[in-house]
């Protein structure tokens, strides 16, 4: 008893405590000093830069980004070309990033449709790699892929890894958030960004996840020229893609997996071919798998439980790849 | 125990908005003439809003965020009172999940066309398709299944709209 009410109280304690904000100020301050008088103030770019200076001081990641939908959302309003100036003087890598985010939505909300090239040339060419990979995270989830020409794939020889790791991810999240894997002229922006990168790590981590259900016969064939790359994580990463190409693409896109698996000698590629293969056959791709088998007696277990998942006749990739995980970690 | 309740009060009143949520403004100003149901009780699903007039300018595809928006003509030329069930002009995004965000009944205009853009214009407000009258419909749906969830809450009929009023979240 002694404990629900002690309970109780902290309870009712705690919830008045995350009320407190709720509570309009005039009814807390009633009786003390009269209001101050309310000034009016324009929305500047200069203005909202304080704001936003005095918000990073606060250390709180949910100010921080209110402040950064504020300036998106003003952006459209403000002045375009006092915006992209004191974008161009800005040598601090947070408010560059900040003010290169409020061009690229002025940009998309279609308010200025060439601010988006200002960002991209500022992410070329840039002498600080920071500043450069702050305009890179700024047209991140947007439709910069489709607007900036061969910019992803110059930034993919970019000098700094950073900027390298910043541009695969907007190509990830881009494809994922913005377009989610059905636009294939984005899925072929990211293949050709991967092949032209000579960094495995940013090359593994664009295919590593990409849909590439809508993508190209071209990228298709770009995609199983990465196959004989000198790295694994390339050889992997380019197998999974190969596994969700459109059905046009998916003979030859078989064949080369095959192909590959014989002359592999990675544990990490075979697992990744393999599952290529049943991703592109479904229940159909049982008896390749079963010949697939003799090649290295150290793959069967891997093929078997992939080929059990598969002949439970399961229609959706996401649950044959789980029952697969599931047939693998029962006793 | 005690300790992990009030830290999960606590949880509560700071949670943050989910990252990858998208809020959905109205298409124009004008006010919204059903919801789940129509006054007939017939079945809906989905949130139409009306301004009155035809061929008003600028029906802004209402997803906040850059989304690709794949435009399909069915129809050019002004119509305000219908032409016809599957007939509409629609402007639609599919995510991730396989659900279809869909806006339809807009007359077409030189902005009528695919592109990824957050709160762009598409065309113009009007009753292309299976309608009695020029409006927009809003909805989400999957395997022929609509959504209300992602409305229920945000707006209701008769509500009257601008183009920073939330009608709804998808996520």
């Amino acid at each position: 008893m002694t404990r629900m009410s002690s309970f109780r109280m902290s309870a009712w304690g705690w919830l008045a405590f995350a009320l407190v904000p709720l509570i309009p100020l005039p009814s807390v301050a009633e009786g003390a000093a009269a209001a101050p008088v309310l000034q009016g103030e324009t929305c500047s770019v200069p203005g909202l830069m304080d704001q936003i200076r005095r918000g990073l001081a606060s250390k709180s990641p949910a100010y921080q980004r209110y402040l950064r939908a504020l300036l998106r959302e003003a952006a459209v309003t403000l002045p375009g070309a006092e915006l992209q100036a004191a974008f161009e003087r800005e040598t601090d890598p947070v408010m560059a990033e900040h003010l290169a985010a409020a061009l690229v939505a002025r940009s998309e909300r279609e308010a200025d449709r060439e601010a988006m090239q200002v960002v991209a040339k500022r992410a070329l060419e840039d002498r600080d790699p920071a500043v450069r990979s702050a305009t890179v995270r700024a047209m991140r989830r947007t439709g910069a892929l489709e607007k900036t020409g061969d910019l992803y794939e110059r930034l993919m020889r970019d000098a700094s890894p950073e900027v390298r790791m910043e541009a695969a991810t907007n190509l990830v999240e881009d494809n994922k958030f913005v377009y989610a894997g059905q636009h294939g002229p984005a899925t072929d922006t990211a293949v050709a960004a991967a092949a032209a990168s000579s960094d495995p790590k940013a090359t593994a981590k664009i295919l590593g996840t990409l849909n590439t259900e809508k993508l190209g016969a071209e990228a298709a064939g770009t995609l199983q020229g990465l196959l004989r790359s000198d790295s694994a994580e390339v050889r992997r990463s380019a197998a999974l893609a190969l596994g969700g190409v459109p059905a046009e693409q998916m003979g030859t896109a078989r064949e080369a997996l095959v192909s590959l698996y014989r002359g592999e000698r990675d544990t990490g590629v075979r697992k990744a071919l393999v599952q290529g293969i049943a991703q592109l056959g479904f229940a159909s791709a049982v008896p390749e798998l079963q010949r697939l088998k003799g090649i290295d007696p150290g793959m069967a277990p891997e093929i078997d439980a992939w080929i059990r998942a598969l002949e439970t006749g399961l229609q959706e990739w996401e649950l044959i790849l789980r029952e697969k995980q599931r047939l693998q970690q029962a006793p | 125990m005690r300790y992990m309740t009030k830290a999960s009060l606590a949880a509560l009143a700071l949670l943050p908005l989910v990252a990858t949520a998208h809020t959905v403004k109205s298409p124009f100003p004008g006010t919204v003439t059903a919801t789940t149901n129509y006054s007939s009780g017939k079945f809906h699903g989905a949130v139409d809003i009306s301004s009155g007039r035809c061929n008003y300018w600028g029906a802004e595809t209402g997803v906040v965020g850059s989304v690709f928006w794949n435009v399909t003509v069915r129809t050019p030329g002004v119509y305000c009172n219908g032409t016809g069930s599957g007939t509409q002009n629609e402007a639609k995004h599919v995510w991730e999940s396989g659900w279809t965000f869909r806006q339809w009944h807009f007359i077409k205009t030189a902005d009528s066309y695919d592109r990824t853009c957050d709160r762009c214009q598409v065309g113009n407000e009007g009753g292309t398709g299976n309608a009695s009258g020029p409006h927009a419909h809003l909805q989400q749906d999957k395997a022929g299944t609509n959504d209300t969830s992602w409305y229920s809450g945000y707006t209701t009929k008769g509500e009257a709209v601008d183009r920073t009023e939330t009608v709804g979240v998808l996520d």
